[in-house]
């Protein structure tokens, strides 16, 4: 039995058998952008082709607005307080026909932040997300500290920066 | 044909050499660029894509344009080619080191050797049964000569074929010897041990060939043992045997995985070739892909078919009246070389290194007899039937 597994390489035709189908697979559908989409273990050409993200990927904090186009946040302060290397700063401020607080003030210092996602966990409000940006690489110190009224990058926008990156759908 | 005088036919035989080299050197960095791609492909990567920055240049401007458009640019697939020129570069300019303790003439000669007895081989190889075509009328000196088919048709070209490439492991083991260091002396002696213990299966393996075919001439050979003139129909059994044995022999004679335990990474440093570095190196690398083409020409030749289209000595269900099919090609050749040279690639990307003892049992236990039994059964089929 041993001898005729030996003689007959079943083993070695099916590993063979594996490998070529995996080959026949990349082969077909290396060089077409409509069946590559459907590879889900493949190397991602990722400065030509948006790199595929998980849904829950931990980017940049941007703040969000409603249907009406009001800031969600009611500065409750809670990511303030709850933030482990306090990167949020947020003042309080009144605004006619308003009921709740208004943040006058909502700042971001990029540099220090771990991307935990403590914030947005702590958030009642789910006014603020992490977006799926992570080139976020810049050359001046001064362009990590965001606020809300900056000119290149600001707290609603995704940032300029990355040019290759997804903005989140 | 008027017959030629010596300076034609030293012209005529430069020629034919130089084609040749042309051909193996540029088979030997598109077979390194083959083997990036297709373990890639086997293991479900791309490969090489890119030899340079992404966002600069020709090309990368040609693929932004074609990314722009929606579409997946075409040099994507081959922009990972240049690779091989910067190999060879990488290789001739690199520093040449000889280490102090070795031996230094020893050290310098060994890849040479290894690399004159896989350059050696195809000199006996015939590309094509005859003439290949005759040169243009109007050249000077060499107009209407015949290009043939082989550089020289020896008539015992099997036996110089296989006792030149086996002056090959004099390479390895005087250059793992001379660099007097241990790892590569250890991959030297495996490399020994497993070279000369594959060399009896393989040329066994051959021997059915010979048999059924009547002829050591290496053209007489391929033809008679593809177009089956004169053998038995039952003569595709032991043809289809030593195929399979002709190929797991080739496999361990050109240090391939799964045979490779000469340049066992993770014991040997790099075996044999630890201490080389340079164009020293390059040879030695030459050499390794210069013997895998050897060995798929000879599968090809006298088992798979060789310039005719179907493998096994099958060709005869194909009348010679069908007009493409029916004829010997040199595009069947080169096509069934590369398809076998795929092969070896394909089985590096799926199997492992066989420990030692378990290489020895293959070539000794399994092989030997094997190949026995089939030399057997050739030679009743040859002289019953």
């Amino acid at each position: 039995m041993r001898l005729l597994k030996t003689l007959i390489p079943g083993d070695i035709a099916a590993g063979l058998a594996l490998t070529g189908k995996y080959f026949g697979k990349v082969f077909f559908s290396a060089n077409r952008k409509k069946v590559r989409a459907h590879l889900k273990h493949f190397t991602q050409e990722y400065p030509e082709i948006p790199v595929r993200l998980a849904p829950r990927f931990r980017g940049r904090l941007t703040l969000l607005k409603d249907e009406q186009g009001e800031i969600k946040c009611v500065c409750c302060l809670a990511c303030e307080k709850i933030c482990p290397t306090q990167v949020i700063t947020i003042e309080k401020g009144k605004m006619e026909g308003r009921k709740m607080p208004y943040p006058v003030r909502y700042d971001f210092e990029m540099e220090r932040c771990i991307f935990c996602e403590f914030c947005v966990e702590s958030c009642g409000f789910d006014s603020i997300i992490l977006n799926h940006q992570f080139e976020l690489a810049a050359y001046n110190r001064e362009d990590f500290s965001l606020g809300m009224k900056g000119l290149g990058q600001n707290m609603f926008a995704p940032s300029p920066v990355g040019k290759y990156s997804v903005a989140e759908d | 044909m008027p017959p030629m005088n010596l300076l034609q036919t030293i012209v005529m035989g430069l020629i034919q050499i130089v084609a040749v080299l042309i051909v193996v050197f540029i088979m030997v960095p598109l077979l390194t660029f083959a083997e990036r791609k297709v373990i890639g492909y086997a293991q479900v990567r791309l490969g090489a894509t890119r030899t340079a920055s992404g966002t600069r240049g020709f090309t990368a401007s040609l693929n932004r344009g074609m990314w722009a458009m929606g579409k997946v640019p075409v040099l994507s697939f081959f922009r990972g080619l240049p690779v091989f020129v910067a190999d060879a570069v990488k290789l001739i300019t690199k520093e040449d080191i000889i280490p102090a303790k070795a031996d230094r003439a020893v050290f310098t000669l060994s890849p040479i050797l290894s690399v004159v007895a896989a350059f050696g081989v195809f000199s006996a190889i015939a590309y094509y049964p005859g003439v290949m075509f005759y040169m243009p009328k109007s050249w000077p000196l060499i107009g209407g000569l015949p290009f043939n088919g082989a550089i020289a048709d020896v008539n015992v070209g099997l036996l110089f074929i296989l006792g030149l490439a086996s002056v090959g492991v004099y390479g390895i083991v005087l250059g793992a010897w001379a660099s007097n260091s241990k790892y590569p002396l250890l991959g030297g002696l495996r490399s020994a041990a497993q070279i000369v213990s594959y060399e009896v299966p393989l040329t066994l393996s051959l021997l059915p060939a010979v048999i059924l075919a009547g002829t050591l001439n290496f053209k007489d050979m391929s033809v008679i043992l593809s177009t089956g003139q004169g053998m038995s129909p039952l003569a595709v059994i032991p043809l289809f045997i030593g195929f399979f044995i002709y190929l797991t022999c080739g496999f361990a004679e050109t240090n391939r995985v799964p045979f490779d335990l000469p340049e066992a990474e993770t014991e040997l440093v790099a075996g044999f070739h630890t201490e080389y570095s340079g164009m020293k190196f390059g040879f030695f690398y030459l050499a390794e892909y210069a013997n895998m083409i050897v060995v798929s020409c000879l599968a090809t030749a006298f088992f798979f078919g060789g310039y005719y289209l179907l493998p096994f000595g099958l060709q005869r269900i194909i009348p010679a009246s069908v007009p493409f099919l029916g004829h010997p090609s040199f595009l069947f050749f080169m096509a069934k070389v590369s398809l076998l040279l795929f092969v070896f690639i394909w089985v590096r990307a799926t199997l492992p290194r066989y420990r030692y003892d378990q290489l020895m049992d293959v070539g000794w236990k399994y092989l030997i007899p094997l190949s026995l039994v089939n030399l057997f059964i050739a030679a009743v089929i040859r002289y019953a039937f």
